[in-house]
């Protein structure tokens, strides 16, 4: 039984503007930590703020369990504040004339919960979250880290089935932000609340979601695990998105650049099914070099080029290739043993490749070809 | 799987979790069915009808008045049809060509143009020569007491302008006028004409009392400065000198001819000193031009007057708009490095210090010290102990004409201080209100026309100089109309017109609240299970009660001091203190007039001290508004 489901769901804001959300059909289940994930205007807040009725639609549809809460052509509107939902605001939106506890015991009072049992419960939430000593000070008296708690805090305490969440992170420094991850996934282990979270930080959305759904300009361009999406990004878009350093992209068509003739030639001796392919990506782990012990694997794509940077990120390298003016970065955890300026051999293995046809698309017939193994 | 959506660049694969049932099933919207679901959406809260009702009544208030006035100069008037030929109502040209084209345009319109132009100008040079120096010294020196004369010299703007114009005259007053002479009069020495009233007084006087607007324009955009900006210049070789020249004087230009644009504005619409001061000489400007028309019922020559005065008005604040939109331009420049780094003065340092209190003594001591010794004395500029008196404060059975007792004594006064207190008091609790109120429908409503049409509409009444708005209600209220009855001798016309015509502070103050406020608290409040009301009374408004405090103070402070809105609209039965202050000029009671506007000049500056406690801003740059 899923939680959310919005079906046919568009947001427009009016005018000749496009649609911030176009034909938008997403199911949520039940005590899942769905991730929307995209670059900024990719309609993901929208979308949220849709679910929590903040926006109104331009069509379609949306269902919290059984109940219609949004639709447009039945005319239905359920007010945010009936829909019994939780939002963290990116900004944390702590009220600054409440103290701490008045901002946790808002929604208690407001559903005039007895005066023990509601003390009771703010405590329990206090606790939980490390912010029980704060209760009598104001919200400007509080760092970023101990705010973003109260922001939670205070939709936790009212035991939303659904917690929605708009960047909660964002406004936080590293170390806070590792921190309050682990702190999320243990709330939601703990309180097994369906999550929606909404992030543009593909680390964030990897580490904490069950699930993502991955948005560019008001369309759903991927739905799965943060390993399918990892593994098998369903178009270019997903692939580029996801993955730092980027994925190498090999245009192949215009056969212009020495790398692009090579995959050509590849890929035509091997698989003439994808002669239609458009493009390939190779993630940059992906890419090794060939050396005097090993040599190119069997049955991979391998060419020249030369060594043009080597970036050390702390136990881990960025090396940058080129050839023939085409550039390809590839990671390796091993201290690299060539020099600016060195000519290597570098290689991938077939089913390291992800093919693309000329529209973008992920061309599942590559997968069935190279990578028989993971569907079987 | 994904055969359903290969065909085009944008289409997506959807993996197992997206749902297709529901797809199928779902039509688009229809255009009534999309309707049906907005007019939902929109009547579930009452902002959209909050607003409608908002623009409705600024219409009334505001849009309404003004046309009415506008149409009035385009018709016969009763009492005309004889002189015109044609019946009241009609419309002719006869007004707007007495105004501009006639043999007694000259004295209607041309020649009091010509004088406020010529004041204003005067005023101006003066104001940036003054307050230009004063600011830089406030700013950017290392001058004695910077921190205080900073509150100091501000506060000859929050004293009513003609406090100025009566200490003038209670020192410079010559044989020309009746009543009690001038100081310089009575100890022997007879001021000339040019020196006691009209034009040089005018100025002066003018200049002195908007002089803070510069310092505080000017300073403020001297402080807000970005210092690496200099830095820059004097790394690359340039001197101090061409520092000045080339970088800060061009980026401080805005903010300077900014200052000039507002002065020029207040000047058009000031009308107390020229009042006090220009009448003996027939010395004439736009706005004293406007009130002697409308007091001899001249209604249609007024209205063109006053159309006139409303068009210049326009005119300038748009030239300001659009220098406020280059400043804006300068302003992203720089952020982190404001400039805190000060010139040393040297040897001129304790000069620099003594100009700025010599201009402290002039624009507040003076004038502020004259006019208590004027009201505790009996002969004007003898300095003997006998010479000194009470009774003007306290006395009884003095032997006047009327006003036989003290001025505190005098029901009158209270009368008056009565109706100053529950007029502004009523008009600026409302206005603030208002305001709050204006400025949460225009950030929050989904109908963007309606939050636009408000915006404009309450901020229409900044162009136009008060004492053509009071016009302009005089024209629309003075007679029944429909089922309002004539309102002229109410003081209910005086809270409408008070009220309008601060809606442009107070909705300014509202709107920019509650765009700073965002939606996020309000919306976490919904979102936590809050209603519209609910929100309202445990949210927004304790939230934006310091803006409200000063959204309420500030218009209560400039209608404690204002005079043209009044001096057209109010009837004796209907004196606030700033009307009785002036029929008490008109009489030549000079002591009791004088111990009135001290009176005014007390509420506005310990009303402004007030605010700044409670809100613990200074006010006296919102005053600059």
């Amino acid at each position: 039984m899923p939680k959310i489901n919005l079906s046919g769901v568009e947001k427009n804001y009016g005018g000749n503007s496009a649609n911030a959300v176009a034909d938008l059909d997403l199911e949520i289940g039940d005590g899942e930590f769905m991730c929307l994930l995209g670059p900024s205007g990719c309609g993901k807040t929208t979308t949220l703020r849709m679910i929590a009725g903040l926006e109104h639609l331009t069509a379609g549809e949306i269902r919290v369990g059984q109940r219609v809460v949004d639709s447009v052509v039945d005319g239905v509107f359920v007010p945010p504040e009936k829909r019994e939902m939780g939002l963290v605001f990116q900004s944390y939106a702590l009220w600054p004339h409440l103290t701490i506890e008045r901002n946790t015991d808002f929604g208690l009072r407001l559903r005039k919960m007895p005066k023990a049992e509601r003390e009771q419960r703010v405590d329990q939430v206090m606790k939980t979250l490390g912010i029980e000593k704060y209760r009598d000070r104001y919200p400007s008296q509080l760092s970023g880290g101990q705010q973003q708690r109260v922001a939670l805090a205070r939709m936790l305490a009212v035991n939303p089935e659904v917690l929605l969440l708009d960047e909660p992170l964002s406004n936080l420094d590293a170390a806070l932000r590792l921190e309050m991850r682990a702190e999320l996934k243990r709330l939601h282990r703990e309180f097994k609340t369906t999550i929606v979270f909404v992030t543009h930080d593909q680390w964030e959305a990897m580490t904490l979601a069950t699930t993502i759904a991955v948005m560019s300009e008001g369309e759903l361009q991927q739905v799965g695990t943060p390993n399918d999406i990892y593994e098998r990004p369903a178009n270019r878009f997903v692939a580029q998105f996801v993955g730092n350093p980027p994925i190498n992209i090999v245009e192949l068509g215009d056969g212009k650049s020495e790398v692009s003739q090579l995959a050509n030639a590849y890929l035509g001796a091997r698989f003439a099914e994808l002669r239609d392919a458009g493009s390939i990506g190779i993630r940059p782990e992906a890419i090794r070099l060939a050396d005097a012990e090993r040599g190119v694997a069997d049955g991979a794509v391998a060419g020249q080029a030369e060594v043009t940077g080597i970036l050390p990120t702390g136990g881990s390298w960025i090396i940058e290739l080129t050839a023939g003016g085409e550039k390809l970065f590839m990671t390796t955890h091993q201290s690299p043993e060539v020099e600016v300026g060195e000519a290597v051999t570098w290689w991938a293995k077939s089913k390291a490749l992800h093919v693309f046809d000329k529209a973008g698309q992920r061309m599942e017939v590559a997968d069935r070809l190279m990578r028989p193994a993971k569907l079987h | 799987m994904s055969g359903q959506s290969q065909s085009s660049v944008q289409t997506v694969v959807k993996p197992a979790t997206v749902t297709h049932g529901t797809v199928a099933t779902l039509k688009s919207p229809t255009r009534s069915q999309r309707l049906r679901y907005r007019t939902k959406v929109a009547l579930r809260e009452p902002t959209t009808i909050i607003g409608v009702l908002a623009a409705a009544l600024f219409a009334y208030l505001i849009v309404v008045p003004i046309i009415s006035m506008l149409s009035d100069a385009m018709r016969v008037q009763f009492g005309d049809e004889r002189r015109i030929k044609q019946d009241v109502g009609e419309l002719t040209w006869y007004y707007i060509d007495r105004v501009f084209l006639s043999r007694i345009s000259h004295d209607l319109f041309w020649e009091p143009l010509v004088n406020t132009l010529s004041v204003a100008a005067g005023a101006i040079t003066l104001s940036m020569l003054v307050g230009g120096t004063l600011a830089w010294l406030l700013s950017r020196t290392d001058m004695f007491g910077r921190r205080w004369f900073a509150t100091a010299l501000i506060v000859p703007y929050m004293l009513p302008a003609w406090t100025f114009a009566l200490a003038w005259t209670t020192l410079f007053k010559n044989r020309t006028v009746g009543g009690q002479p001038g100081w310089l009069e009575s100890i022997g020495f007879s001021p000339p004409d040019w020196l006691s009233y009209g034009q040089l007084p005018v100025t002066i006087i003018l200049a002195l009392h908007y002089s803070p607007f510069v310092i505080l324009l000017f300073g403020n955009a001297l402080r807000r400065f970005d210092s690496q900006l200099e830095d820059s210049a004097r790394i690359l070789g340039a001197g101090r000198l061409t520092v000045a020249r080339k970088i800060i004087m061009p980026l401080m230009r805005p903010s300077l001819m900014s200052a000039m644009v507002l002065i020029f504005a207040k000047c058009l619409g000031e009308f107390g000193v020229p009042y006090v001061l220009g009448l003996p000489v027939n010395f004439d400007v736009l706005a004293t031009s406007l009130y002697q028309n409308i007091s001899s019922r001249q209604v249609g020559v007024g209205a063109v007057l006053a159309g006139a005065i409303m068009l210049i008005g326009i005119i300038t604040i748009t030239i300001d708009a659009r220098l406020m939109r280059e400043a804006r331009r300068f302003v992203t420049i720089g952020s982190k490095g404001s400039m805190n780094r000060l010139s040393p003065l040297g040897i001129l340092r304790l000069p620099a210090t003594g100009f700025a209190a010599l201009m402290f003594l002039l624009s507040v001591g003076l004038p502020i010290g004259t006019l208590f010794l004027s009201t505790v004395m009996r002969v004007p500029g003898q300095f003997n102990l006998d010479n000194f008196t009470l009774d003007y404060w306290i006395g009884t059975n003095l032997n006047t004409v009327a006003l036989q007792t003290g001025i505190l004594l005098s029901p009158d006064l209270w009368n008056a201080a009565w109706n100053s207190l529950r007029i502004v008091g009523v008009a600026s609790i409302t206005s603030g209100i208002l305001g709050l109120l204006v400025g949460y429908v225009v950030a929050r409503t989904p109908v963007k026309p309606l939050g636009t049409f408000l915006r404009q509409v309450t901020f229409l009444p900044y162009l136009v100089p008060g004492i053509a708005f009071a016009a302009a209600y005089l024209s629309l209220f003075a007679v029944p109309r429909g089922p309002i009855p004539a309102l002229y001798g109410t003081t209910l016309i005086l809270m409408l017109a008070l009220i309008a015509d601060q809606m442009p502070y107070a909705s300014r103050a509202g709107i920019a609240a509650m765009t700073q406020l965002g939606k996020d608290p309000e919306e976490a409040a919904q979102i936590a299970g809050a209603g519209w009301f609910r929100r309202m009374i445990s949210i927004v408004i304790p939230i934006q009660k310091g803006s409200l405090t000063t959204g309420i103070l500030l218009p209560f402070i400039s209608g404690i001091k204002g005079l043209s809105l009044f001096v057209v609209l109010a009837v004796p039965s209907t004196d606030v203190l700033t009307t009785y202050s002036l029929r008490l000029v008109d009489y030549h009671y000079t002591q009791a007039a004088n111990a009135v506007v001290l009176i005014i000049a007390g509420l506005a500056y310990f009303g402004a001290l007030l605010g700044q406690k409670l809100t613990k801003t200074n006010l006296a740059q919102g005053l600059g508004n």
